[in-house]
């Protein structure tokens, strides 16, 4: 069994917003074609189809619900990460 | 470290992003991990947190009454399939602050859970 981590200060706070548009356009240069948006009542939900990935994009948060791909889930996790602000 | 009025001041990041008039992006994940376990879910949740228990030592764990695991502020459920009760799913969920833990806690879960366990 790998060691778990050590005890670590938290990540920093993320602050800003992911915008739908371009963060489709990063989806795609990264060969995630197969998206199907859906707008609620607070942003969008993204159907990742192929890779049977769920992104909920809003204001305030990013919710990336997968089965457990961990390359994939870091992938998803950096490029969401591109347009957010680290404090 | 934020640089307002002229001067340079450490403060929280809670309180830098409240003082920058910023307001917080949470960005969560929820992890589905496959487990083959012929116990009922309830039986599964406590192997779970007897596993991890034996494991994560100094880390704050509980298996709270609502059929919750916390292990820190990640939180884990069990559910199974109704056409094959020992296919249970757990469902990992923790935000960016605990990414460390919780991509941890997704490895060391989809290896199963060690036979032998009560």
């Amino acid at each position: 069994v790998e060691e778990p981590p050590e005890l670590l200060a938290p990540k920093p706070l993320l602050s800003g917003v992911v915008p739908l548009e371009p963060f489709l356009a990063t989806l795609t240069k990264h060969g995630i074609t197969e998206v199907k948006v859906e707008d609620t009542a607070d942003g969008h939900i993204l159907h990742l189809q192929a890779e049977d990935t769920l992104i909920q994009l809003e204001e305030d948060g990013t919710h990336i619900v997968c089965d457990n791909n961990e390359p994939l889930r870091i992938v998803l996790r950096d490029l969401v990460l591109r347009f957010l602000q680290k404090l | 470290l934020i640089m307002k009025d002229n001067s340079l001041r450490l403060v929280s990041p809670e309180q830098a992003l409240k003082e920058l008039d910023l307001t917080e992006h949470q960005l969560r994940f929820t992890c589905r991990v496959q487990l083959q376990d012929p116990h009922g879910d309830t039986d599964t949740l406590s192997r779970v947190y007897t596993h991890l228990k034996s494991i994560l030592k100094g880390y704050t764990i509980q298996h709270l009454p609502d059929s919750t695991v916390m292990v820190e502020s990640i939180v884990i459920k069990v559910s199974s399939s109704s056409e094959d009760p020992n296919a249970k799913v757990l469902l990992l969920s923790w935000s960016y602050q605990d990414e460390d833990l919780g991509s941890f806690l997704s490895t060391l879960l989809r290896k199963g859970l060690p036979h032998g366990l009560c």
